[in-house]
């Protein structure tokens, strides 16, 4: 076929006179790739409008069930092998830099065993105190990482800390309203309990109500409100009764706090 | 996907997050069922995990997951036929109820006659501009989803677009 031809065709095309035969041939010489469907005006332009349509979302439940099934899953293949693997060095980074703390560790415990009591205080509290920002620099650097199981580790990692700087409470919280993964979120509130005396970590926990997209976290969030007794989430809660995509049954139990806090 | 096939299950975690909206459209867009099609991605998954160590790794996941997504699909109405008939039952009751469009996004008068007539077409060939809508017109890797050449999949989105040409322009004249 010439060239010639072909632009005829599309041009008869475009214009709503083609017959069924040329429609047929112009079919064929789409197949032998000699035409495209984009050159035929009318009817790309209803393909892209096709394109940009809206799009139905899926509710949460899809979430809750794909997570449950990927952690079954999770569960059920470690149960049923052991492999032999090679370390990759993102791996061997993270297990050498525990080593070095659990050593550090060491050496902070001993020194301040084998000092007679009323020795070097002063030097006892800098080693702990190192040891103690070398833990908070590995959990921050653990809350970077892709894998959920090494974000999980680095919010236990604050258990071990009797106390922990604003940056490790922001870094928690910031975890938990941004974490794409339930169950961090989850240990990154158990994690927050233990500072709840502290007057902006309560005013924290009361905001991030709001961002909270995930029944679980909604529920836990809502009964550690009641325990605190913390009225000043009585209005973020609501926010949550009026969201429609809050389902059902969170609804009852977000009723049922509200209750006991007025 | 490399990665999940060799034993890093929480990368399917990113997966599942990139893809699920597509997949969910997908389903969505050939049954205008929310629960089904919530349960059919969730097999699809559920089946891209247990299957995983099938991916060879040089073709693109997307393409292999609609595969799967299209078996999956092929397969529930297979298993149940009653099952199915009930459904296209219900998905034809659904034509004339624009109130059962809830769970869709808000949509402007020509969007949603756009979409009456998607739900007007056969479903070979609502299916076939519904993946080329999730594979933004990419034929070669629709035509390795269906099995088909590249060029079958021209002619195949041609015909179905003149289809839903003709039956916009009926709702058109009925509004």
């Amino acid at each position: 076929m010439e060239k010639w031809e072909i632009e005829k065709l599309i041009a008869r095309f475009n214009e709503g006179v083609a017959d069924p035969s040329e429609v047929k041939l112009l079919e064929q010489w789409m197949e032998e790739g000699a035409v495209e469907p984009t050159q035929l005006r009318e009817l790309d332009q209803m393909h892209d409008r096709l394109l940009k349509s809206a799009e139905a979302l899926p509710s949460l439940r899809l979430d809750d069930s794909f997570y449950s099934m990927l952690a079954q899953e999770k569960k059920e293949t470690a149960k049923s092998r052991f492999r032999f693997q090679w370390p990759d060095w993102n791996m061997l980074f993270t297990r050498l830099a525990f080593a070095v703390v659990l050593i550090a560790a060491g050496f902070a415990g001993g020194y301040f065993l084998q000092r007679p009591a009323g020795g070097d205080t002063p030097d006892v509290k800098r080693l702990t105190q190192e040891v103690s920002d070398l833990k908070e620099m590995m959990m921050l650097s653990l809350l970077e990482k892709e894998s959920a199981t090494e974000r999980l580790r680095a919010v236990s990692l604050t258990n071990d800390m009797p106390e922990v700087s604003a940056k490790v409470t922001n870094a928690l919280f910031e975890t938990l309203n941004n974490d794409e993964n339930v169950n961090v979120r989850l240990a990154a509130l158990e994690a927050l309990k233990p500072y709840v005396q502290d007057g902006n970590v309560r005013k924290m926990l009361v905001r991030s109500i709001g961002k909270q997209d995930s029944p679980l976290v909604q529920v836990e969030l809502a009964t550690l409100m009641v325990e605190l007794q913390e009225k000043k989430s009585v209005k973020e809660l609501r926010k949550l009764l009026e969201n429609e995509s809050t389902p059902s049954e969170i609804k009852t139990k977000i009723k049922e706090s509200i209750q006991v806090l007025i | 996907m490399i990665k999940v096939r060799d034993g890093d299950l929480d990368k399917l975690g990113l997966l599942f997050e990139r893809y699920k909206k597509p997949l969910y459209g997908f389903f969505y867009g050939m049954n205008r069922d929310q629960d089904l099609s919530e349960d059919l991605v969730q097999n699809t998954f559920f089946r891209i995990m247990k299957y995983r160590h099938l991916f060879r790794g040089d073709g693109d996941f997307k393409t292999w997951m609609f595969h799967i997504a299209r078996n999956v699909r092929h397969d529930h109405f297979r298993k149940d036929k009653l099952k199915a008939k009930d459904d296209v039952d219900k998905w034809q009751d659904r034509l004339g109820h624009d109130e059962n469009r809830s769970t869709e996004m808000q949509q402007d008068e020509e969007e949603q006659m756009l979409s009456m007539a998607m739900d007007r077409l056969p479903a070979d060939k609502r299916e076939i501009l519904l993946l080329s809508k999730y594979q933004d017109k990419k034929y070669k890797e629709i035509g390795e989803i269906m099995g088909c050449s590249e060029g079958a999949v021209k002619v195949k989105v041609f015909r179905a677009l003149q289809e839903l040409k003709v039956v916009f322009q009926q709702l058109e004249k009925r509004m």
